[in-house]
């Protein structure tokens, strides 16, 4: 199965400022990818240039096997959905409304939208939860039903792909676990997850693997426990091994029952049986990723949680 | 209503029997009816721009007049009255030609000016507005200064400078009208991009939306409406503030609803507005602008002052 997104050799300015010299990774269908780095190290240019919002000045980017700059716009924008980190709507809309923008890449001339576009609209609201706020103005959301309203837009787009810039900022723990569960949801719809997250305790229970980026250093790419290594963040966020070392020792949190079984959570079923209308290639998704092999990663990963604490205690 | 009073039955008498010349006749076919229709066509025109206007900088506080375009298309309206009138097509187009140019010149220079880092600065857009705004009208003003007062242009600039919707013949409230039909058909597809693009520019830029393509096109038609706008009524201010910020209340924010009704309104709202104008003070007139200007001027007040205060939350 080709990559769903691969990065070959990419290089990128802002100007005079280097971000990327030769940036290289690839990211199988299914897979749950953290992004982590300090700030300010590119993680939304590299969410900006995977959806195609910027452009490489050297390097390719594959998107399901094919150049990023042989996609047509809207097509791309059905494939992969980017949740940007704010969202600020100047008037009143009601949170459907804002859902239904999801749709866009899907409507025809004129924009109407069709039973079929509702019914994805529909879908996306019931999978984060948030059909009982259709009619409440977004703008008066909190931050983490905000949240779940982004991610809804992005799954009306129905894409492959969904790139999510800082998801879990400014929400409050129990905010976070919910839309780390979420995710976790997302990725059994069969759907790639490629999320720039800070919080490695979150990173390490939800994702199968990370590209972390590093100032002046190439970027690594690769299973969770192979980059939670106290060298390795030492030098990426310029920290004092000391101090990591507190901060990791400062980590002693069992994985929570969702990630040691396999997760749980009301809404699984209900989403297989109130089936969103999906192309044929989304069916193959669901065939590509048994449930089976979700609860399977989930059991690895909680077994590499635990390894890497251990071995910082040690 | 008006200086010369006509009772109901005269002037159906006059509508039923268009062809008979009567005084009642000349006073409704040639003075009363393509003032109030063109009362409708400023309104319908102002309206639709500030919805445009609105959706494009993401700013419920964008207007014509606000952001300098009505002072653009004054100012090019009074060059082509003073110093091209040999540029006339068919009698008209030179007026709206030039207002056209001289308010897509105002936007882009207010468009610039706004746009710092990728977005736009509230401050800097009213700013912008403001300065271009008031240069163009001191401009407007400083050509009328020039011009003898036996100027014949005089006259219509006179009244574009306070804001008076003019009895224009025929031929251009047809031409006008024409064009601001097409004009508002052209831009109800945009308007449902407006809506995208209220969620910001790199949303709608994911989504699909060719962000810039849509952005020039707003301005364009939005220029072409404030133009023929102006070429009737000169500087009306707040219309395209005040309409479609009452009818967000009624019907949300969907620019492609509101484009159609906001038009409507406005059309509404100003022959309204023009009649009460016209007739307050009979058989003196006080211009529609001041009247708008009362109305508006508070409420862009309040609007700017709940602005700063939700975004202070």
């Amino acid at each position: 199965m080709p990559a769903i997104l691969e990065f070959r050799h990419v290089a990128f300015a802002h100007g005079e400022r280097s971000i990327f010299k030769d940036l290289c990774f690839s990211i199988k269908p299914g897979e749950t990818v953290a992004l982590i780095g300090p700030n300010g190290v590119g993680k939304t240019t590299l969410l900006r240039l995977a959806a195609g919002l910027l452009r490489p000045s050297s390097g390719e980017i594959l998107v399901r096997g094919r150049q990023l700059a042989n996609w047509e716009r809207r097509q791309l924008s059905c494939s992969v959905a980017l949740v940007p980190q704010d969202l600020e709507v100047p008037f009143a809309f009601r949170v459907e409304e804002i859902v239904a923008q999801g749709r866009f890449p899907h409507l025809g001339f004129f924009g109407t939208l069709t039973a079929k576009d509702l019914a994805a609209v529909e879908s996306a609201m019931e999978a984060v939860d948030i059909t009982s706020m259709r009619n409440r103005i977004f703008a008066e959301l909190s931050g983490g039903e905000r949240q779940r309203v982004k991610v809804a837009i992005g799954l009306a787009q129905q894409p492959r792909l969904m790139l999510l810039d800082e998801p879990t900022q400014h929400l409050d723990l129990g905010r976070q676990i919910e839309l780390m569960a979420l995710l976790r949801r997302l990725v059994q719809r069969g759907i790639t997850i490629v999320a720039a997250v800070h919080d490695l305790a979150l990173v390490r229970d939800n994702c199968s693997s990370a590209i972390l980026l590093t100032p002046d250093a190439p970027a690594i790419a690769g299973a969770v426990p192979e980059l939670l290594r106290a060298d390795l963040l030492e030098h990426a966020f310029a920290v004092e091994r000391s101090g990591l070392d507190r901060y990791l020792a400062a980590q002693p949190l069992s994985p929570s029952n969702a990630v040691l079984a396999p997760p749980a959570e009301p809404g699984i079923s209900d989403q297989n049986s109130a089936a969103p209308p999906k192309d044929n290639a989304s069916e193959e998704y669901h065939e590509a990723l048994p449930p089976q092999d979700e609860a399977l990663r989930c059991r690895r990963l909680a077994r590499h949680g635990r390894s890497w604490r251990n071995r910082d205690r040690n | 209503m008006g200086a010369v009073k006509l009772s109901f039955g005269e002037v159906l008498h006059a509508l039923l029997h268009p062809a008979k010349i009567s005084d009642v006749g000349v006073i409704l076919f040639s003075l009363r009816l393509p003032r109030v229709l063109a009362a409708g066509l400023v309104g319908a025109g102002l309206s639709a721009t500030g919805v445009l206007f609105q959706g494009l900088f993401r700013n419920p506080l964008a207007d014509p007049f606000v952001l300098g375009a009505s002072g653009g298309a004054a100012l090019g309206g009074a060059i082509a009255v003073f110093l091209v009138p040999t540029l006339s097509f068919a009698g008209v187009g030179a007026i709206e030609l030039l207002a056209f140019a001289g308010s897509l010149l105002a936007m882009a220079i207010v468009w610039n000016l706004a746009k710092s880092g990728g977005h736009f600065a509230m401050e800097n857009m009213l700013l912008a507005g403001f300065a271009i705004g008031t240069m163009l009208n001191a401009a407007t003003a400083a050509l009328e200064l020039r011009q003898e007062a036996t100027n014949p242009g005089m006259r219509i600039l006179a009244a574009w400078l306070h804001g008076e919707v003019t009895v224009p013949s025929w031929t251009q409230l047809s031409f006008v009208a024409i064009l601001e039909v097409v004009a508002l058909l052209f831009a109800l597809p945009l308007a449902r991009q407006l809506n995208t693009l209220s969620l910001s520019e790199e949303y709608a830029a994911q989504l699909g939306v060719r962000v810039q393509r849509l952005q020039i096109l707003v301005v364009v038609t939005g220029s072409v409406l404030t133009a023929l706008a102006v070429s009737l009524g000169g500087l009306i201010g707040f219309v395209g503030l005040l309409v479609p910020h009452f009818l967000r209340l009624i019907f949300g924010p969907d620019h492609f609803r509101l484009l159609p009704s906001a038009a409507l309104c406005g059309a509404v709202f100003l022959i309204v507005a023009d009649t009460i104008a016209r007739t307050v003070f009979a058989p003196a007139e006080i211009p529609v602008g001041m009247l708008t200007a009362f109305l508006g001027g508070p409420a862009f007040l309040y609007l700017l002052n709940h602005r700063q205060r939700s975004s202070s939350h």
